[in-house]
């Protein structure tokens, strides 16, 4: 091998992410398996559904268009220019390629080994977060301006993330269109329609290029009425010219579209004007149908429920969301953030649909006003498959004497609302933590004698008690409550220092899962013997850190876990890598698990290591590193090594 | 009889030639059918520095190639000898090559580093940018080994260039002003193997050029060059 050239691909390679992130060693040996490819304009790299190539690629020179090809609609996701990386799937899993990459210029590229890359990813785990995380989020890795240098992405992506969403959404929903030739008479046209069973027609000329529309309406108005013979020309009463729209068109450019034409109907062609092929035909009502499984209209939806039958069908259909966001490869930040407004929209409804209840079962809703609180994975903001109910209610002071009155009011009512949501697909906890429980439905007085029990003398008991009431959040009733209680904890926390002590203590109960040899650590026994708990081994572990770690900092109202690392990051900024790190780990478990979750239909908690794929694995095992480094941070900063 | 003086001559030219360059020529027993598709053909992009621009009395002092096969160059294939020759050379040329006899520290004999781009070329088909001087050169050096000039094909981008280019045709057909034409980054220029590798990926532009014009098989790319 010439130590020249391979110094110039060095040097080339280098200046961009990952790459930059290697050693130099490191690096050369990528560059060892460095081809470059001179590839000439229409030309495919490889094609949607195409078994994986053994090579990454980065464009060198011109312009690659990554495409998405369905049925006989294609759209261009992103164009990758000089330094992006693409075709990075073979890494992550050994599947069929998701999108066609399609040569827009004359373009030099490199198609790097995956073998060279595999040991890297072992290796250099910053590496395999940068690949996952950017593939996660994103079809291609950019090497935009904004992005040198730095392994993690920011907020832009995200929002490019919600943009992809809608153009693959009209993507998905718009149907093949019905067409009919020029010459055809009006009634020859309508048999089309009615046997296709569809509202309109394009007509087009030999070409395939649409000349005009015929619509229910055309037909109501002007045959039916006997304004115009049926046997005439389809022209006689098509309305001409038809409004166009390039297949990857958005919802929303079309909706502003018929809105400012007075239309119905939109006509979808290659290159989106009228002088290029039909390829699709979007209606009114395609528009309502593709926006039914939209978070808005879900929430919607859950507003008007009646049942909790309803409310069951309104979360299956946020899963099917989920399931596309996830295999979209959506950020976890967004998915979260959708998943809990409608997670939070369920229970409130589930509470106004119990208050009800209670009134036409006769009950008096007491003066004392009432916060319902959401705990647990709920009160974190990161559910995105439903797990256990963990819940609890605060009621405001009540007179002596009044007590009981007030406190069966709102017991009952809790059982009426963990039923409901129990109806919808949140299971009962088995723990009991639910503020049907008399210690979890309590008056505010009760909850903070309560809190300076657990606080003043921990227990193990009373240190996992708090974690759990560490992450509520209101969701419903008089918020004061909750934020006051909040203030009441804190100020406890200053007084008892040493409680957070116990917290730390009480987060490094579970290390890292990794055994002597680097495996991933199984259950010894019992009924998930063999398989891997992402929960219990690997996701609390790093929401505890989270946790203790933003307590000491005195910080409220953030309680997803992720967010917290990234607040974290902030306040520290010395340990702004590891917390960015680790809010990256909790991402990538967040995601995992709901993909296992959605595979098995179950919570996704457990599964076996071996249903991973390589890269899955190697991601996994990465994601434990911050766990480890959490650790000895919490040990030295709260000196646990004199804790008894 | 005639047949018994073909077996006995080439008996005897396989005594006498070294073993080295047996086995290049072994390695053309078959020719390369014109109907060949371009992408099939292997091609050697290559360059040489040398003391001067005398066939006759000048020497090599690097050989540079990369490996063109259907529009890829593998960079693990790259090919690079720095040659120690044991006068000084002339002191003009060495500013334009930065190569000093005693400084490429991996330098070799010239025997040893021709003998091992025998072996990479094999029958491959030879590219360079004013290729016959290239050619010579390493012919020249041959000679000196006591054996025969190089069989291989040759291309040359210089020619390639004038018959990919349409009316009117520019003057200039170094490779500098090449790589301006079509976009290509210099870098590594007056080194062999940096040059070779910018020819490499001129060549690449111009196949693809001439492929557009339907220029599909190997007998097709060689006619009339």
């Amino acid at each position: 091998m010439s130590s020249t050239i391979s110094n110039r691909i060095y040097d080339y390679l280098k200046d961009f992410p990952p790459f930059n992130l290697l050693s130099r060693e490191a690096l050369e040996a990528v560059v060892q398996g460095v081809n470059l490819q001179y590839r000439q304009p229409d030309e495919v790299i490889f094609r949607q559904g195409d078994e994986p190539l053994p090579f990454i690629y980065m464009v060198k020179e011109g312009a690659v268009n990554l495409i998405r090809e369905e049925q006989d609609l294609t759209g261009v996701i992103e164009q990758c220019d000089e330094g992006d990386l693409f075709g990075l799937r073979p890494l992550l899993a050994n599947e069929p390629y998701a999108l066609t990459a399609k040569v827009v210029e004359e373009s030099l590229v490199y198609a790097i080994s995956i073998e060279n890359i595999q040991q890297l990813l072992e290796d250099h785990p910053k590496v395999a977060f940068f690949m996952a995380k950017n593939f996660a989020g994103n079809a291609r890795v950019s090497a935009s301006e904004s992005f040198k240098g730095k392994i993690f992405l920011d907020n832009d992506h995200l929002i490019d993330a919600r943009f992809r969403l809608v153009e693959i959404q009209s993507l998905d929903k718009s149907k093949a269109p019905v067409t009919c030739a020029e010459d055809m008479s009006i009634e020859a046209a309508a048999k089309i329609m009615a046997q296709q069973n569809v509202g309109s027609i394009i007509v087009v000329n030999d070409d395939f290029f649409p000349l005009g529309i015929i619509t229910d309406k055309d037909l109501r108005r002007k045959i039916a009425t006997g304004l115009v013979d049926r046997s005439q020309n389809v022209r006689a009463i098509m309305s001409s010219p038809v409004i166009t729209a390039p297949a990857g068109v958005t919802v929303a450019d079309v909706q502003i579209k018929m809105i400012k034409n007075n239309i119905h109907h939109i006509c979808l062609t290659a290159d989106g004007t009228p002088d290029s092929k039909v390829v699709g035909v979007l209606s009114e009502h395609d528009l309502l149908v593709i926006q039914a499984n939209n978070p808005a209209v879900l929430i919607r939806s859950a507003n008007r429920a009646r049942t909790g039958a309803h409310l069951r069908e309104i979360r299956d259909r946020a899963e099917e969301l989920l399931r596309k966001y996830l295999y979209q490869e959506v950020a976890i930040s967004f998915i979260s953030d959708i998943m809990t407004e409608i997670n939070d929209a369920l229970i409130r409804r589930s509470i106004e649909l119990a208050l009800a209840q209670m009134e036409e079962e006769g009950y008096h809703k007491p003066q004392q006003d009432f916060c319902w609180l959401a705990m647990g994975s709920e009160g974190r903001e990161e559910q995105l498959l439903r797990t256990d109910q963990d819940n609890a209610l605060i009621y405001e002071d009540v007179a002596e004497g009044d007590e009981d009155m007030v406190k069966s009011y709102y017991l009952k009512l809790s059982e009426k609302i963990t039923h409901l949501l129990n109806e919808c697909g949140f299971e009962y906890c088995p723990g009991d933590m639910m503020a049907s429980n008399p210690n979890w439905c309590m008056s505010f007085s009760d909850w903070k004698a309560q809190f300076s029990t657990w606080m003043g003398a921990p227990s193990p008991k009373a240190v996992m008690m708090t974690t759990i009431f560490f992450d509520y959040r209101p969701i419903y009733g008089k918020e004061s409550l909750a934020t006051d209680l909040t203030a009441h904890i804190f100020e406890a926390i200053s007084e008892q220092e040493v409680f957070l002590g116990f917290l730390a203590k009480d987060a490094l109960k579970n290390p890292p899962p990794l055994t002597f040899f680097r495996n991933i650590m199984v259950e010894r026994s019992g009924e998930h013997k063999n398989e891997f708990d992402i929960k219990g081994r690997a996701m609390m572990p790093l929401a505890d850190a989270a946790r203790v770690l933003i307590l000491s900092k005195k910080v409220g109202q953030v309680n997803n876990t992720f967010k917290r690392f990234e607040k974290l990051a902030e306040l520290e900024p010395k340990n702004s890598e590891l917390y960015e790190q680790a809010a990256d780990a909790y991402e990538i478990l967040m995601r995992y698990r709901a993909l296992q979750g959605l595979k098995h239909s179950d919570s996704g908690r457990y599964f076996k290591p071996s249903e991973l794929s390589k890269m899955e694995r190697i991601n996994l095992r990465n994601s434990f590193q911050p766990i480890s480094e959490l650790q000895s941070l919490l040990n030295m900063r709260f000196q646990l090594a004199y804790f008894s | 009889m005639s047949w018994f003086f073909k077996s006995w001559s080439s008996n005897k030219k396989n005594r006498e030639y070294p073993a080295f360059w047996r086995e290049y020529l072994a390695r053309f027993d078959q020719k390369i059918p014109k109907n060949t598709p371009i992408e099939e053909v292997r091609f050697v992009v290559f360059d040489t520095e040398t003391t001067g621009l005398n066939v006759k009395e000048d020497q090599i002092l690097s050989i540079g190639a990369v490996e063109v096969i259907g529009s890829n160059i593998a960079i693990q294939n790259s090919f690079e000898r720095f040659v120690h020759q044991s006068f000084t050379p002339i002191a003009s040329n060495i500013e334009i090559h930065e190569i000093l006899p005693d400084a490429a520290s991996e330098s070799q004999s010239e025997e040893a580093a021709i003998k091992d781009f025998l072996e990479y070329i094999g029958n491959s088909v030879l590219v360079g940018h004013h290729v016959g001087f290239d050619v010579a050169i390493v012919n020249q050096s041959l000679q000196s080994m006591g054996t025969f000039k190089l069989k291989n094909k040759s291309l040359d981008t210089g020619l390639l260039a004038k018959r990919v280019q349409v009316p009117p045709y520019p003057d200039k057909y170094a490779l500098d002003d090449l790589c301006d034409q079509y976009g290509i980054e210099q870098h590594d220029r007056h080194n062999a193997a940096g040059d070779a590798y910018l020819t490499a990926i001129l060549f690449l532009k111009l196949l693809g050029r001439l492929r557009k014009r339907g220029v599909q098989t190997y007998g097709e790319l060689m006619k009339g060059m």
